[in-house]
């Protein structure tokens, strides 16, 4: 193995002034653009693409790296503090970081999260570095077949976000598979569901439904909900971080995340939300308390977190060997390639590898950058929670609007984002929870055109979901799940009523 | 609009009456990429905005993305909102004629002003290097034998790797309709199916598999080019037998009803563009072909692709008027019922609860008004963004947003509402360089 010398070699010319810089620059603008609703990396990429032109092509590499990552890191913050994620990947971390936040432990969350990253992102950075080609490779052994079944397996995470009723939680699942139909097929080209409605065809767009339903939802609710009178007025508990306890009960859901969010980084499945599901439910599961899962559970927040970065080092790996684009970010960084007349494909590690190296390194790098920026920060955001309403509501919904229409300049897209506000608004009152809405928006289309595919390669075959040994495996993985309570509840005697 | 009337017009008169030699035949020139960033009209929008600028054919230009259902969206937005525009032109191309009609799209390419043909991008069948099919020959064998037996993949339904996959099927001798087709969401998608043998045989851009090629990952079993191409060791599909030939052209329109002097100034800017030396290094980098065709001659060609994407759909049963296949039938059904039945769970557990007095229902607070006060705050948003523009509209929003939450400091807040929403105004405008609607405020700077 040469890669411990190519590393260094990378470290070597990643640590040079002017690359430290830029990584500085893009983590610190990562951050940023992670914090605004609706503005993720892959656009912030795109934006900046002209502008790197006469960069030289490490340095924007190293640049558009740090944005990615810092997106991550930057995601976590409003979900924390205001309950209203920007993006998809951080709409776990609302459920118990924001209930955190407000018993005054906003800062501990907002550690644990940063700390989380820092792990996931340098441990899922080494496997990055070590084992790329051989995981590439086993990658391209999925086929619909076997991503239908990483689907099912990802539903079944709706079990533990179903809140306190089952019909409540089932009826927003089937609202985001609903929802999901909306637009173009993918496999026939037939129009579902979109009345004729041209901006309709491309379905509903994911990061205008979650930020409706999250951030204007919520601006909503807290309006009508609470109004002018003074809500109860949070009293911060520490500027400090994590308690002792708060570690110890941080860190196995940090390294769990990390080993669930990388390989289904790799395995491009509905982008870097569902590793934040799935850590959740594994969470969930294991804990000794679930019942204090939607209650403030430091846990829900740390595994989260660390599986959403740990799949966006894992998106790297399909893209670097394989010249794969898995993620709207990946497909940009590719178009970036192409634009310094670079190839990224099989021989890109071969012909380039001071650029594949001393990008890794600066991964690496701009992980500590990241750990160095948030840790102190945490305190000091932690205090947004003392802003009055008043102007932290009005700053979301401007922030939420401009997202929405930037992202296809229609003013339609508008009008979608305030109707699913009003639609998250009365969910909320309601008591419906919003997070199975999402998963089906996401996961549904996905699945339908996955089995679909399947079926058409096997000619109408549907053995082949059970044949194919690692798509069988799944569903097995699947139905344990499921079961798994129920059966552990009858074998295992009751705990005791403490 | 007074200012941008009048600055357009001394601009028309300058550019006709003193074409001075390196004087910018536009101050700003608007170039329209009807797909998101990233794939290949973004790309070309971008080098042509780059090429423009460095050449000093344009003063200063701007891409906007326009995304949506493979062009259609941008088309048609284009079509309602420029027309007669003079400065600004949109990128099209093949792809969005087949959309056109796979959409049933209202509105036609043959609505804008054509402008010049720039790139074009041939198609490869591949199979993945371990496949049994050496050559051309033995996959068109085994598709003839049994055609459902042999899955393509490719791109969209409807696209230009679907539309060669009928083009083969109809010159072998097959129904286009009996091309079991899978199309992929993405170029990563399909690419890396192809890659791992999910499907028997791939059919995607040369460009895009290029460096697989070279990697020897996967073999050539055809181009769709006309000749071989230079520097690609592939046969054409011609040579071997199957009469096709298939070319993913890339174009440039303006809007209907510009005056033919626009049209003149439009045409002579591309011409330079695409003779200047920063062109051909742009075509080296992206491996586009050039394909330059402007006039009369282009406007032939896009009549004739037209009809002829229109008959290989129509074949392949994506036609206009055509029923698809009705493959997705039971599922929107399922997931529609699904949601009947647990809304009626919901509502029938709530009835039952609040007859129980056990209501799970928050109680309601301080009540609707201040929810109503937000909710004309986004309406008054939505009717002013695009006229008043983004300052105006963002400040309204954010004062009622204000008011319902507080009573006091109306002046305080509406300022802090000012200050915010130039802000982000600014920082988007300027920083990332995203349009939005200027209206009265952000003219003034």
């Amino acid at each position: 193995m040469d890669t411990l010398p190519a590393l260094s070699q990378g470290f070597a010319s990643a640590l040079t002034l002017p690359h430290l810089a830029w990584a500085l620059a893009g983590v610190t603008l990562g951050t940023a653009v992670g914090v605004l609703p609706g503005i993720g990396p892959a656009l912030t990429v795109a934006l900046l693409l002209p502008a790197t032109f006469t960069l030289e092509p490490t340095s924007a590499f190293i640049m558009f790296a740090g944005i990615y990552y810092g997106a991550m890191y930057g995601g976590s913050t409003t979900s924390i503090l205001l309950n209203t994620p920007g993006e998809t990947a951080s709409i776990v971390t609302a459920i118990d970081g924001h209930m955190m936040a407000r018993q005054g432990r906003g800062a501990a969350a907002l550690t644990t999260a940063a700390i989380g990253s820092f792990v996931a992102g340098t441990i899922a950075t080494l496997a990055l570095a070590l084992f790329a080609p051989p995981l590439a490779s086993f990658a391209l052994r999925f086929g619909p077949a076997e991503y239908f079944g990483l689907t099912v397996v990802a539903f079944t995470t709706v079990s533990v976000l179903l809140g306190s009723s089952i019909a409540r939680g089932l009826f927003s699942l089937f609202l985001g598979l609903a929802l999901g139909l909306v637009g173009i097929d993918q496999l026939t080209g037939e129009a579902r569901l979109s009345f004729g409605i041209s901006q309709l065809l491309d379905g509903i767009d994911v990061v205008i439904f979650v930020i409706g339903l999250f951030a204007v939802g919520e601006t909503l609710f807290q309006a009508w909900r609470h109004g002018r009178s003074e809500m109860e007025v949070v009293t911060l508990h520490d500027f400090t971080g994590m308690s002792r306890d708060e570690w110890k009960r941080s860190w196995k859901p940090w390294l769990r995340g990390t080993a669930i969010g990388f390989p289904l980084g790799v395995l491009p499945c509905g982008g870097s939300v569902v590793p934040t599901f799935l850590s959740y439910m594994v969470e969930k599961r294991l804990s000794r308390e679930p019942e204090r899962f939607g209650h403030g559970a430091i846990e829900g927040v740390a595994g989260p977190e660390a599986a959403n970065n740990a799949s966006a080092a894992g998106v790297l790996v399909p893209l670097l060997t394989l010249g794969l684009p898995s993620s709207a970010t990946a497909a940009i960084m590719l178009a970036a390639f192409q634009q310094y007349g670079l190839q990224p494909g099989p021989l890109l590690f071969a012909s380039r590898p001071d650029l594949v190296w001393t990008l890794v390194a600066s991964l690496f790098i701009g992980n500590v950058m990241l750990l160095v920026l948030n840790l102190p920060l945490a305190g000091v955001w932690a205090r947004v929670m003392l802003v009055p309403r008043r102007l932290l509501f009005g700053v979301i919904l401007v922030l939420a609007s401009l997202g929405a229409y930037s992202l296809n300049r229609s003013v339609l897209d508008l009008v979608m984002l305030y109707a699913i506000g009003i639609l998250g608004c009365a969910m909320r009152a309601n008591d419906v929870p919003l997070a199975p809405a999402v998963i089906g928006l996401i996961l549904g289309p996905m699945s339908e055109q996955q089995f679909r595919r399947a079926v058409a390669i096997s000619e109408g075959d549907l053995s082949v979901f059970v044949t194919r040994p690692i798509s069988a495996a799944l569903l097995v993985v699947a139905v344990a799940v499921l079961a798994a309570p129920r059966i552990l509840a009858r074998w295992m005697p009751p705990r005791g009523e403490a | 609009m007074r200012f941008a009337q009048i600055s357009s017009v001394v601009l028309i008169v300058s550019a006709v009456a003193a074409p001075v030699a390196g004087q910018p035949a536009y101050q700003h020139l608007r170039i329209i990429a009807p797909a998101a960033p990233g794939g290949g009209w973004d790309q070309t929008a971008r080098v042509m905005q780059q090429v423009l600028q460095s050449a000093g054919i344009v003063h200063t230009s701007s891409v906007e993305n326009i995304p949506g259902a493979a062009g259609t969206i941008g088309l048609a937005r284009f079509i309602g909102a420029e027309r007669g525009n003079g400065d600004v032109v949109m990128v099209s191309g093949l792809i969005m004629l087949g959309a056109i009609v796979t959409h049933a799209s209202p509105v036609t390419l043959g609505e804008v002003t054509p402008i010049a043909r720039l790139t074009g991008e041939y198609e490869v069948i591949v199979v993945p290097a371990a496949s049994p099919f050496r050559s051309l020959d033995d996959l068109v064998r085994a598709f003839r034998e049994r055609p459902e037996s042999i899955s393509w993949g490719g791109g969209s339904a409807g696209g230009t790797d679907q539309m060669l996959a009928g083009l083969v099927a109809d010159a072998v001798g097959v129904p286009p309709r009996r091309v079991n087709y899978i199309a992929f969401s993405g170029g990563g998608e399909s690419m890396s199916a192809i890659l791992g043998g999910q499907v028997s045989a791939g059919i995607n851009g040369l460009a895009e598999f290029a460096p697989q090629i070279e990697a020897g990952t996967v073999r050539v079993l055809g181009i769709s080019s006309a000749e071989r191409l230079p520097g690609v060791s592939a046969p054409t599909l011609r040579e071997q037998g199957v009469d096709v030939e298939l070319e993913n052209w890339r174009s440039l329109v303006a809007p209907p009803g510009i005056t033919p002097v626009d049209r003149e100034r439009l045409e002579r800017a591309v011409e330079t563009m695409v003779g200047s030396a920063e062109w051909r290094q742009a075509l080296e980098r992206y491996r586009w072909i050039d394909r330059y065709l402007a006039g009369e001659e282009f406007t032939r060609f896009a009549r004739a692709e037209d009809q002829r994407v229109r008959a290989i759909l129509t074949k392949l049963g994506l036609g206009p008027g055509e029923t698809p296949p009705r493959t997705a039938g039971v599922y929107p059904v399922l997931v529609l019922a699904g949601l009947v039945f647990w809304l009626g769970a919901a509502v029938l557990e709530t009835v039952r609860a609040r007859a129980r007095a056990v209501s799970p229902r928050i109680d309601a607070g301080p009540g609707w008004k201040p929810a109503a006060l937000i909710t004309a705050g986004m309406a008054i948003d939505l009717a002013l963004i695009e006229q008043s523009g983004f300052v105006l509209a963002s400040t309204a929003l954010f004062w009622l947003t204000a008011r319902a939450f507080d009573r006091e400091h109306p002046g305080r807040d509406a300022l802090f509402a000012l200050a915010v929403s130039t802000g982000a105004y600014l920082l988007f405008v300027r920083v990332l360089n995203v349009t939005l609607p200027a209206g009265y405020i952000a003219r003034w700077f």
